[in-house]
């Protein structure tokens, strides 16, 4: 299961409208439903926001990796926001988040999940990556370079485990 | 007239060279004490300077007035809220601990050298307390950072263990000279020693404490006073049949804990004096032994200190820890290794001297070259071994520089100078920031200018900035100037994904499909964690569980508030 494959062109969201925390997670659950029929709107939203009253997926640097499983979800599936205003997330920096990460998993692929996510955060952690995110002008480019860091982060391989 | 000025000329030139080294030592690793010995040997009778000093009478006092200065320091830096976790270990190390250091040590001694057994056990009493003044001083140096448990065993250990090992070595010195009573003297002398010891250090300490916050004097004034009130401790202690180290110990324990401003002029002043406690010692030290003559014992001392750091500490750790206390197997190793001897051993070695025990300089060359071995083969590998052990904690930032302002006493304004490192703060205008409601910034400097900062200002790496808050600010300022490096260490060490402790362990489990066990339920993720653990959980302990490291992140006295979640990856 590589990232690229479950992050097609449209699900990189440019300019995406902020707010609050909730609005953002709002915003996707809406997209999301839209464009996988098999998910409901209201579902994806409540499942990713319980899983933020556990404790922010916010992880530093305006970074924020919502995520959640769901029983209607055959394969995992991920989408990037890169929103217009930053939005305060409760990250543990406290920072506000302007680069959102979500990825949705099926009940079942548990494992699949713990993998995706750890692949996410490698990606995310990079400071080069997240300034060429930011100083993307258009739809285009986010996914671009969206695309060209997952590459560059899994030629590089996975960073050894502490 | 000349021996006064030569007094000064050589005192000056060996402290001044003393602490010039200081900085070689975290140049090139070695221990510092061993730096102060070296020089203080290399002054010595055989040395180049060539000065004859054998008075140990004048040594005797050196090194009680140094240690009892060095233990008050230690107690002042000691936080009671640490005793959470490591009172009781550390106290089962300072009493059970030293016996059974001492007993292997001196059977080992017996052997090598051929003694009696009372001769031997002296031996090994004498080396038998640790000096963890010298282990932190090294480990702070490397910016290693323990975890809690290590970290608060060891500093305690390290303050209460000398009052067990001066009383076997006083013991064994009467039995040798023949002064001991019958084994009821000898077991009221042992609670003497450590109930006077307490009381009055424990007693009066708290009377001093009350005493210097309320007492209003000039700013310099407060650390003599504190000085003195510890002494006075120390002296009366003694005098009346007590540990006067455990009681100028306890008696900094509550002086240190007292919160108030007047700590803030007391601290830096007795750090500076356990400076030139543990200089002058090591000096002295250095002077007073005969290298020639330790020569002659080297070999079979070296033995001993062999037994001491590979058997006898490692023994004792296990035999006073393990079955006791909930330590992991690697926080038992490392505390074995950290039984590094500093001064204690050498003035204790004094002890048989001045008693007049038969054969008296070997007890103390042995104890000299056991001291030199451990610092060279415990002290020069520390900052590995916490490495190895992963007894380590990654640190965040902390303010470069911190101050009070002095102007509300009772609840006092400090200036936090912080480096912009973080580049994510790169161009952020000050308005920007999410900074806490009572602070501001107050000055901003950048390439030796200052700065009026506005709310447009916009930031730049490498600024510096001046920010007036309360200590309540500080974990929220931390987070913000946090750098690159030092987040991701963090989060390579906690996970990326921080979770609550009070989250429900069935929304925890529902969340990443993980199985609970009934009874689990119920429980928050910090009691689920905590359960786990077991014991006292502190910063830094982890539980692997379901294909995920769960990391303890931050706690609020003994409740876990944060949990990291650290992937495999």
């Amino acid at each position: 299961m590589t990232l690229q494959s479950i992050l097609p062109p449209e699900r990189a969201l440019f300019d995406v409208p902020g707010g609050s925390k909730k609005r953002v997670l709002e915003f996707f659950s809406t997209f999301i439903a839209q464009n996988t029929p098999s998910l409901d709107s209201q579902e994806v939203f409540s499942r990713l926001i319980g899983r933020e009253r556990l404790g922010s997926t916010g992880i530093g640097h305006g970074v924020a990796i919502p995520h959640a499983r769901n029983a209607h979800c055959k394969a995992p599936l991920a989408g990037f926001l890169k929103l217009a205003e930053p939005v305060d997330f409760d990250a543990v920096d406290g920072e506000p988040v302007d680069l959102v990460f979500v990825l949705l998993v099926p009940e079942e692929a548990d494992d699949t999940h713990l993998a995706l996510l750890a692949q996410v955060a490698g990606i995310m952690n990079d400071a080069e990556t997240r300034q060429r995110l930011r100083k993307s002008d258009s739809q285009r480019q986010l996914y671009d370079t969206l695309i060209e860091a997952i590459e560059r982060h899994a030629e590089a391989g996975p960073p050894a485990s502490p | 007239m000349d021996s006064i000025n030569s007094l000064f000329l050589l005192s000056g030139l060996l402290l001044a060279l003393s602490i010039l080294a200081s900085r070689l030592s975290s140049l090139v690793g070695l221990p510092l004490l061993l730096i102060f010995l070296g020089l203080g040997m290399l002054a010595g009778e055989e040395g180049v300077l060539g000065i004859q000093f054998d008075d140990y009478g004048l040594a005797f006092l050196i090194g009680h007035l140094a240690l009892a200065m060095i233990l008050l320091d230690g107690g002042l830096r000691t936080r009671l809220k640490t005793f959470r976790v490591g009172f009781k270990p550390a106290l089962s190390l300072a009493t059970l601990g030293v016996f059974i250091t001492s007993l292997v040590v001196g059977g080992i001694a017996m052997w090598v050298f051929e003694l009696s057994l009372v001769q031997g056990l002296l031996v090994g009493a004498i080396v038998g307390s640790t000096d963890a003044a010298a282990v932190f001083s090294m480990l702070s140096g490397r910016g290693v950072n323990l975890n809690e448990r290590v970290g608060a065993t060891l500093e305690i250990e390290s303050g209460t263990n000398d009052p067990m090992a001066i009383f076997l070595t006083l013991m064994l010195v009467e039995v040798l000279v023949g002064e001991i009573g019958g084994p009821v003297d000898t077991l009221l002398f042992l609670i003497k020693q450590f109930g006077l010891g307490l009381v009055i250090g424990i007693g009066i300490g708290w009377l001093s404490a009350r005493l210097l916050r309320w007492v209003d004097l000039a700013p310099g004034l407060y650390s003599l006073l504190a000085l003195a009130l510890g002494f006075l401790v120390f002296g009366l202690t003694a005098f009346l049949g007590g540990s006067g180290f455990l009681a100028i110990y306890l008696a900094g324990l509550m002086i240190g804990n007292q919160p108030g401003r007047h700590l803030n002029f007391i601290l830096p002043v007795h750090d500076g004096l356990a400076w030139l406690s543990q200089i002058g010692l090591f000096l002295v030290l250095g002077l007073l032994v005969t290298p020639s003559e330790m020569l002659h014992y080297a070999l079979p001392a070296l033995g001993v200190a062999l037994a001491l750091i590979f058997v006898a500490r490692p023994l004792a750790v296990l035999l006073a820890i393990k079955p006791f206390f909930k330590f992991r197997w690697r926080e038992v190793g490392f505390i074995s290794w950290v039984g590094l001897r500093g001064a204690v051993p050498i003035v204790l070695a004094i002890f048989p001297v001045i008693g007049g025990v038969e054969n008296a300089s070997l007890y103390f060359n042995v104890a000299f070259a056991v001291v030199l071995m451990s610092l060279v083969i415990q002290g020069g590998s520390l900052s590995y071994m916490a490495r190895w052990m992963k007894v380590e904690v990654p640190l965040g930032v902390t303010p470069n520089r911190r101050g009070p302002l002095g102007i509300l006493p009772e609840n006092d304004y400090e200036m936090f100078v912080y480096r912009v490192e973080n580049q994510d703060l790169d161009e952020v205008p000050i308005r920007l920031l999410r900074f806490p409601s009572g602070a501001v910034i107050s000055a901003l400097f950048r390439q030796h200018a200052m700065l009026h900062p506005k709310g447009s200002t916009l930031l730049k790496q490498g600024d510096v900035l001046c920010v007036i808050g309360r200590s309540e600010d500080l974990p929220v300022l931390n987070r913000l100037f946090n750098g690159e490096a030092r987040l991701k260490r963090q989060q390579a060490f906690f996970g990326t994904f921080t979770l609550d402790g009070d989250a429900l362990m069935q929304d925890v489990a529902a969340a990443y499909g993980l199985t609970l066990s009934p009874g689990e339920e119920g429980m928050t993720l910090g009691e689920f964690v905590s359960l786990r653990v077991g014991g006292h959980p502190v910063v830094g302990d982890d539980v692997g569980w379901h294909g995920i490291h769960w990391v303890v992140s931050e706690m609020a006295g003994n409740k876990i508030t944060k949990v990291g979640l650290r992937l495999y990856q």
